[in-house]
């Protein structure tokens, strides 16, 4: 009671003060009598659905990261072939690509590493004292072997007491030695115009050196042996075994002669002769006393050369491998790169193709409903629950048998079209099943009803309504069908299901193969660098979908 | 009682359509298999003439009066093969005795003349074996580390082991498969590469010695696959509204967690177990490959890899029924497990 007369009282006062009921008409007037009234407009940018998004990824660093990652191999595997000189070779010298076998299986070398032990292309190994003095005694340029240490193993026969000497050594896979090769006029000449420019032209460091002179140090050698009593049949075999040997190591340079245990000479095993620790050149001489540096026979040259240098010179670049070499001598990086690019081409396809076709068929049976998914669903399940691997094998087969296909497109082209509807013939399911979700949960609501109301087609509904909403979610399980396609890709090119052998196709799973069979024991290289890669480019592709995924995610607007 | 009625029918319909799916898949792949080049059988003692023989008692060849030996039409084979199932073709051995055909035909490269069904039981006790020694590993461990990491939400713990479970799931199983085998085999020498020889028990220490390695390769994946799930279920329960009821009752934390949180996030994960155990009947192509298992995937392989059909067809159908089963019997389990779940329900 009290209140209410205290809040009277202040009324009245206020009244008293002001007299507000009795304001002359003259005081009112507009405030905006002249001027037009407009809603105002927003200083606040707008913010769309896929900027949000992108704001929202863009906090995200591990999909940044990864996306980056993406980047750089991609460009590793379009930019690689392109400047690599081993990628532009001689298309008659090399048929299916550079490779040399002299150079198979080579570690692998980085010259910013040379020499530290480490990714310098050098190989540790334990190997006799035959193995060792082949590599040690050279007259190529490059030192072939560097001993680590001597270990000595001994072990016991029959109550009897051996020892052998062990060479535990470093060995350059590079420093392949000296090999023949046989050159036409020209390119002997130009090769002698070449070693002259430089002034190594029959000098110690030249890429030619001299020939060896092998037969008639051989009747030497038969001589000696039959003055020790050897029978004749033997020796025979002695001299064949010892011509075969000197021709597959054009290394030797040297004196070699039949091992000898208890007066038996070996037909098998061959030690150099040393005089003073070092080997006896056996040098073919001409009439004056001069080396003989090649052989012309029927209009060729055949010449005994270092085949590192040679290879330098005939090809203007080193052979040097940065992931090293596989069994056929093909460069590892090189190789990566191609298979990189075929993996994300085709990864990148089948992405889009099984995108559109899921797209069409989930938009439909979610669209509908009723019989038309049901229908639809149980054609989805049938094709859902046959392997890939199964459609892989039959697709091949058939396809490989076709001539007339095969003469259409080509070795290459059969193989990319059954791989293509491989993974095609079910690959669009889970994108087809995710589209029908997302059409079932915004076809009933009330803005499709509205705008259905207003008598707006289905194809308006689905394309302008239905389809715009679900896009994030549609994008990201097709960003995340990319590794799984590839995963399955190399997969199956790895175990030999898809053939690639014959096409000149290089995929990681064809570089995975090689490492498998190139002996992961003895040689890690070969199949440590594929696997990094194709590891590197599934959590790659997993993070940035991850990323997208989070990104689209509306729900988690303002969360962070 | 209307309840157990609605679901014993559900089951029935669901099964029913699975077997009219199988039969549907069958129809395609036996069509598409026959419809493959027959390479003629070559090699030590496989003569032409027994194989054709053979071809002709299945029905899948006949002799023209040229004395030449012509495929008889797909349709035809598969009639032949359909009613072989119930009542076998017989031939005449080289020995004058009649013998029945196999039912699922034979085996003409991996070993002449074996039926494929005896093939798949030799390559079963590895792969079982392998997959459950995996299974006994990889749920306990991955279910564990679920947990702890829902626990530890959004603390360190959490943060390293997603990335662990991150970098299992994207890294394939053979790479991580091929780096074991380089460090164990080859570098420290501490463990077989590959699987030891059967010599009449599947379980001494050098059997189980040899299988560490693959067992270790197929478990990784499935524990981060499990660890990944249980913690993605878990959060979603702990954060829900019936757990704080729990804790304004009175219970701990502990106590509302372990009675409340845990059984609900079983709901899910549970189905998936029991899709993992039918699954252990197949097994693996790439490692049982990489470790010399000789399972049924290493069969599969080598019958793709030397075009061996009936073997292909037989093993290929076996995958396909795994994976028909597996989805019925998850469909039905979260069903039985999640009363909510109210089964073939209008949308």
């Amino acid at each position: 009671m009290n209140k209410k007369n205290e809040q009277i009282v202040q009324k009245s006062n206020f009244n008293n003060k002001y007299d507000l009921k009795s304001i002359p008409k003259e005081k009112f007037k507009f405030a905006n009598k002249n001027k037009d009234l407009h809603d105002k407009a927003f200083e606040t940018k707008p913010v769309s659905f896929f900027h949000d998004s992108w704001n929202r990824f863009a906090k995200n660093k591990s999909s940044i990261v990864a996306g980056i990652i993406i980047l750089i191999i991609s460009l590793f595997a379009i930019i690689e072939p392109i400047v690599d000189p081993k990628a532009h070779v001689d298309a008659i010298q090399y048929p299916s690509g550079f490779q040399d076998t002299n150079f198979a299986l080579a570690r692998p070398y980085n010259s910013i590493f040379a020499n530290t032990g480490w990714w310098d292309g050098k190989q540790e190994a334990t190997i006799g004292e035959d193995d060792y003095n082949l590599l040690r005694f050279t007259d190529s340029n490059h030192q072939r072997v560097e001993l680590i240490e001597e270990v000595v193993e001994s072990y016991t026969i029959v109550g009897l007491e051996f020892n052998t000497t062990k060479y535990k050594v470093d060995k350059d896979t590079y420093a392949v030695g000296c090999k023949y090769v046989t050159l036409s006029k020209d390119e002997y000449e130009n090769l002698v115009q070449y070693e002259k420019d430089n002034d190594i032209y029959q000098k110690d460091n030249s890429i030619m050196k001299p020939i060896v002179d092998v037969s008639s140090y051989l009747s030497e050698v038969e001589t000696e042996l039959a003055e020790k009593g050897v029978a004749s049949t033997s020796i025979d075999t002695i001299i064949d075994r010892m011509t075969n040997y000197y021709n597959s190591y054009p290394d030797i340079y040297y004196k070699l002669f039949p091992k000898e245990t208890n007066g038996q000479y070996s037909d098998t095993k061959f030690s150099a002769v040393l005089e003073n620790g070092e080997p006896v050149p056996i040098y073919s001489k001409d009439t004056e006393g001069n080396l003989v540096y090649s052989k012309f026979k029927s209009s060729e040259y055949t010449v005994r050369v270092d085949y590192f240098d040679y290879f330098t010179y005939a090809n203007g670049f080193e052979p040097y491998y940065l992931f090293g070499a596989n069994q056929s001598g093909q460069d590892i990086y090189l190789r990566l790169a191609l298979g990189a690019r075929f993996s994300l081409l085709l990864g990148i396809s089948v992405s889009i193709v099984n995108f559109l076709i899921g797209l069409f068929w989930g938009a439909i049976s979610g669209y509908y409903g009723g019989n038309v998914d049901l229908i639809m669903e149980r054609i989805t399940d049938i094709i859902g629950n046959i392997p890939t691997i199964i459609i892989m094998t039959i697709a091949q087969i058939q396809f490989t048998n076709n001539t007339s296909l095969e003469n259409a497109l080509g070795s290459a082209g059969v193989l990319i079209l059954a791989i293509l509807l491989a993974f095609v013939y079910n690959g669009w399911i889970g994108v087809a099943s995710t589209t029908r979700m997302q059409f079932y949960r915004f076809k009933g609501q009330e803005y499709v009803l509205a705008s259905r109301t207003l008598g707006a087609p289905d194809r308006r509904l689905i394309f302008k309504h239905i389809l715009p909403n679900a896009a994030g979610t549609l994008v990201t399980s097709s960003v995340l069908m990319i590794p799984g396609v590839i995963f399955s890709e190399s997969s199956l090119s790895y175990l030999g299901i898809i053939d690639f052998s014959s096409s000149g196709i290089c995929s990681i799973g064809v570089l995975l193969n090689e490492g498998q069979s190139a002996s992961l024991a003895q040689n890690p290289h070969v199949l440590l660098f594929p696997a990094a890669v194709i590891s590197l480019l599934m959590i790659s592709f997993n993070l940035f979908g991850n990323g997208l995924r989070d990104a689209f995610n509306t729900s988690l607007k303002g969360s962070e | 009682m209307q309840d157990t009625k609605e679901t014993l029918k559900y089951i029935a319909q669901r099964l029913l359509l699975m077997v009219f799916t199988f039969i549907i898949i069958f129809v395609i792949c036996f069509i598409l298999i026959r419809l493959l080049p027959i390479d003629q059988a070559t090699g030590a003692g496989q003569d032409p003439e027994t194989y054709y023989k053979m071809q002709v008692a299945l029905g899948r060849m006949y002799k023209t009066a040229g004395g030449e030996y012509v495929k008889t039409p797909v349709l035809t084979q598969l009639w032949t093969f359909l009613s072989n199932l119930v009542n076998p073709s017989t031939y005449v051995a080289s020995d004058g005795t009649i013998v029945t055909t196999s039912r699922w035909g034979y085996s003409w490269q991996i070993a002449w003349l074996t039926s494929p069904s005896t093939l798949l039981f030799q390559g079963l006790p590895p792969t079982v074996l392998i997959n459950i020694y995996s299974m006994i590993i990889s749920i306990p461990l991955g279910l564990a580390a679920g947990i702890y990491m829902a626990l530890k939400k959004n603390k360190w713990q959490d943060y390293t082991l997603s990335v662990v479970v991150m970098l299992f799931i994207s890294v394939p199983s053979f790479v991580y498969a091929f780096l074991l085998q380089f460090l164990f085999a080859f570098q420290w020498d501490l463990l077989p590469a590959v699987r030891a020889d059967y010599n009449g028990s599947w379980f001494t220490a050098e059997m189980f010695a040899s299988m560490v390695l693959p067992v270790i390769a197929m478990s990784f994946g499935s524990i981060a696959g499990f660890a990944r799930y249980t913690r993605a279920e878990l959060t979603e329960v702990l954060t829900s509204d019936f757990m704080l009821l729990a804790r304004t009752k009175g219970l701990s934390r502990a106590q509302a967690t372990i009675r409340h949180a845990f059984r609900n996030s079983l709901v899910p994960i549970f189905p998936m177990i029991l899709g993992q155990i039918l699954s252990v009947l197949s097994g693996s192509v790439i490692i049982e490959n990489i470790f010399s298992v000789n399972g049924v995937g290493s069969l599969f392989l080598s019958s793709i890899q030397m075009k061996d059909y009936d073997v292909f067809q037989y093993v290929g159908m076996f995958y396909i029924l795994i994976g028909l089963v597996g989805t019925l019997v998850v469909d039905i389990s979260y069903g039985l497990v999640d009363p909510r779940i109210r089964m073939g329900g209008r949308k």
